[in-house]
């Protein structure tokens, strides 16, 4: 099967809004949660988020809206828009540049996009109410698309004329990640040579709240302890919002167009706990599959693995559930590999966390660091045997695991290998 | 505007329930912000629309509203007033654009317009005059009929090459059409030496034979079960003519006629041919006769081609065309008696 290398980014995130930016970020341990002012109200026990700076976009009409002039698109185009698939529209931008793509090589039979979001809930959430109080004609007529989960594909195929395999992917938080494998199967079964995959939340108020209900979010005030997986004292996790795009194209584009790649994506596997809809299998057994069938389809051994970008949030149960999958995987022969969770930094993005840590892993294969997993003061006796770095290694990795895991105990893990 | 859809249409239920008046000072914010990005005086012509409940109003609503959706660049031909602007080719407004201007002339005049209607609205005339209709409770207006090339060859008895119509829209206030100088008319040859211009009595043949379509498509209300018959239809007078152009291979003309008077057998028109926003040409008058399918003999078999100028240069040789009709089909001495010489400038 010929191989799939990923060949470009585009980030809209909390730690940055560009590759250099991120790159810094991830390398410094610098996170992007602060105090959330949206939150700051009595009734609301959760006071932190990771929100993307430089870009405000909480009024629910589309021309309110402010955001670096380097966007600046026309009101035709934003009325469709919920936050996060604009968000995607300025990361396609910035991935359409690194890639060095022109429009004719992306605009073709040969390159398609695959998305993953969980809609914009606050979008959704005016056009419902407005309904109720005003008739059901008094719908903005572009709500519906600019609300449902879908939304970020229908903007993204339709602005930047794709004319490939296109689709949403809704497996909760492990959405961009089962976007990216599948597009891999897309181009490594020679169906497509290049594919967009991208992942992108709101990350406001009415995608991160809801999680308050669950218990799931850190009520912790002070941003540089709210998101610390892997601590003993981590609480829940802090909500982020923005965008990814990844650009895979086949062996023979990367050859052809005389690209550098960040890195190659060799392989993916995914699993599912079979056990409960919104807690991780205790075990982790839906992980340790997904890993385990990752490792296969990739032909990487445990012992080759350098790296591993935990899906670990910060919840007590997820992060536990994942080290002992992780345990069962690499005890056996002894492997140590590096394992960190850059949701200390950035927090929980849902449908965008799969895109936008393979964007990070790949930014540090190529430029040879591992980023440590930050904000961590007592780590959990329960992961003391996990080779968990504090800070960020100098150190050049040739395999990388990127774990996701979504509600209903969907796991994907994809296998990344320096170029 | 009103009239010619009271003429042709009978009154009916317009679902319009009465503006409902501001009742405090919060429904006035309201109102302001909902029209946050229209221009200052449409937000004003709003506010005294639901204070006095004036239609007069309503047209500075509208065309404000209109205006805050399309592009920067395109609002200046909005404030020119021309009626004749094409929604969707003119002004850039996609159908989900139209249904973001629905909504909030609804909002702000608090009426209901349903998707069939919708579907009419073509131009902003269209939208003026149905907008009108339904504050003031008169009957709507007939819908505006787009016909292609095809289907205008199909119905008129003026055919290729001397058809000057490449597309044509037919409301029931005013016919609007398009012609594409292409360069490979045959008037143009010598029409002038290495210079090839339209001539004026071609540009006013086109604006003649858009009122022939539009008599055709029934602009005038026919007398009960009857409708004008195609091959009835001839030019006979033509006044206040003005050239303000040269029009040349590539222009596109927009022809508009309008009618102003009509009784059977004559129909009177005001014409207009721009380019663009140019004015090219303009006629005060351009008169037709025309008869009833059942009124009229049945005229000799060679008319097929026959212009709308035809006719008064068969009365007149010395009409402007300098053209002859070969054919010229029997006309009732009425008809004959308002014929007069086509009064069109030099080309």
């Amino acid at each position: 099967m010929p191989k799939v290398y990923l060949t470009g980014l585009g980030f809209i995130t909390s730690i940055g809004n560009d590759v250099a930016s991120v790159t810094r970020s991830l390398r410094e341990l610098r996170h992007g949660i602060e105090v959330y002012a949206p939150f700051q109200k009595p009734e609301i026990p959760v006071k932190v988020a990771a929100p993307v700076k430089g870009f405000q976009t909480d009024s629910y009409d589309c021309e309110d809206w402010t955001y670096p002039e380097r966007y600046r698109v026309k009101r035709e185009i934003l009325r469709g828009m919920g936050p996060n698939a604009f968000y995607a529209y300025c990361a396609m931008q910035q991935a359409l540049e690194d890639a060095k793509l022109s429009e004719a090589d992306w605009s073709n039979d040969d390159t398609g996009l695959y998305a993953a979001s969980g809609g914009s809930p606050s979008l959704m959430g005016h056009m419902i109410q407005k309904m109720h109080a005003q008739g059901v004609m008094r719908c903005s007529p572009l709500g519906i698309v600019a609300g449902i989960a879908g939304t970020v594909n229908f903007n993204l195929v339709a602005h930047f004329k794709i004319k490939g395999a296109s689709t949403g992917f809704s497996s909760a938080c492990a959405s961009s990640s089962h976007g990216a494998g599948f597009a891999y199967d897309e181009i490594a079964l020679g169906r497509q040579k290049r594919m967009f995959v991208v992942g992108a939340e709101d990350g406001n108020v009415d995608s991160i709240l809801p999680f308050a209900g669950m218990r799931a979010l850190s009520l912790q005030t002070d941003p540089a302890k709210a998101s610390r997986p892997f601590d003993v004292a981590r609480d829940g996790f802090v909500g982020t919002g923005g965008a990814t795009v990844l650009v895979l194209e086949s062996e023979d584009e990367v050859a052809r167009r005389g690209v550098k790649p960040y890195c190659e994506l060799a392989g993916w596997g995914q699993a599912s706990d079979g056990h409960n809809v919104a807690i991780s299998h205790p075990e982790g057994l839906g992980m340790r599959a997904a890993m385990e069938r990752a490792l296969k389809a990739a032909k990487v051994s445990p012992a080759e693995v350098d790296h591993i970008n935990a899906h670990a949030t910060s919840t007590p149960i997820g992060d536990l559930s994942e080290a002992k999958a992780l345990r069962a995987i690499f005890g056996p022969s002894g492997a140590k590999p590096l394992v960190s969770s850059t949701k200390a930094l950035t927090g929980h993005g849902l449908s965008l966390a799969g895109a936008m840590e393979t964007g990070f892993c790949a930014l540090a294969l190529r430029e040879g660091f591992i980023p440590g997993s930050a904000h961590i003061t007592q780590l959990d006796p329960a992961c003391a045997d996990l080779n968990i770095p504090l800070v960020t290694q100098d150190k050049q990795a040739n395999v990388v695991l990127n774990n996701s895991s979504g509600f209903g105990g969907a796991n994907v893990c994809l296998v990344l290998k320096k170029a | 505007m009103a009239d010619v859809a009271e003429q042709g249409q009978k009154p009916r239920d317009t679902g319009l329930a009465a503006p409902k008046p501001f009742s405090s000072a919060e429904d006035e914010i309201a109102l302001r912000d909902t029209l946050k990005r229209c221009s200052p005086a449409s937000v004003e012509a709003a506010v005294q629309f639901r204070k006095t409940n004036d239609a007069n109003l309503v047209p500075s609503v509208v065309i404000g509203v209109i205006e805050r959706f399309v592009e920067a660049d395109i609002r200046p031909k909005l404030r020119h007033g021309d009626d004749e602007l094409r929604l969707v080719e003119d002004l850039g407004v996609d159908s989900l654009t139209m249904m973001e201007i629905v909504i909030l002339v609804e909002d702000v005049l608090q009426m209901q317009i349903n998707n069939e209607e919708l579907r009419n609205l073509r131009t902003v005339g269209d939208v003026k005059l149905f907008i009108d209709c339904k504050v003031r409770g008169l009957p709507l207006p007939k819908p505006t009929k787009h016909m292609p090339i095809e289907q205008i060859a199909a119905v008129m008895p003026i055919q290729p090459p001397f058809l000057f119509l490449n597309e044509a829209s037919i409301s029931s206030h005013a016919a609007q059409g398009k012609y594409k100088i292409t360069g490979q008319e045959f008037f143009l040859q010598g029409h002038f030496k290495d210079n090839p211009v339209m001539p004026a009595s071609m540009m006013l043949e086109a604006l003649g034979q858009l009122g022939v379509l539009a008599l055709i498509e029934g602009i005038i209300p026919a007398e009960a079960g009857r409708v004008v018959d195609p091959k009835t239809i001839f030019f006979t007078s033509c006044e206040g003519v003005r050239c303000h152009r040269v029009c040349k291979p590539g222009d596109v003309l927009t022809l508009s006629v309008k009618p102003k008077r009509a009784k059977m057998p004559l129909a009177t028109f005001e014409g207009l041919i721009r380019v663009g926003q140019e004015k090219a040409a303009v006629a005060e008058e351009i008169t037709l006769t025309f008869g009833y399918l059942e009124a009229v003999a049945t005229p000799p078999a060679a008319e097929t081609g026959v212009g709308a100028l035809d006719a008064a240069a068969a009365s007149a040789p010395a009409s402007a065309t300098g053209k002859a009709s070969a054919g010229s089909p029997a006309v009732t001495p009425g008809q004959a008696a308002a014929f007069v010489q086509v009064g069109v400038m030099p080309a």
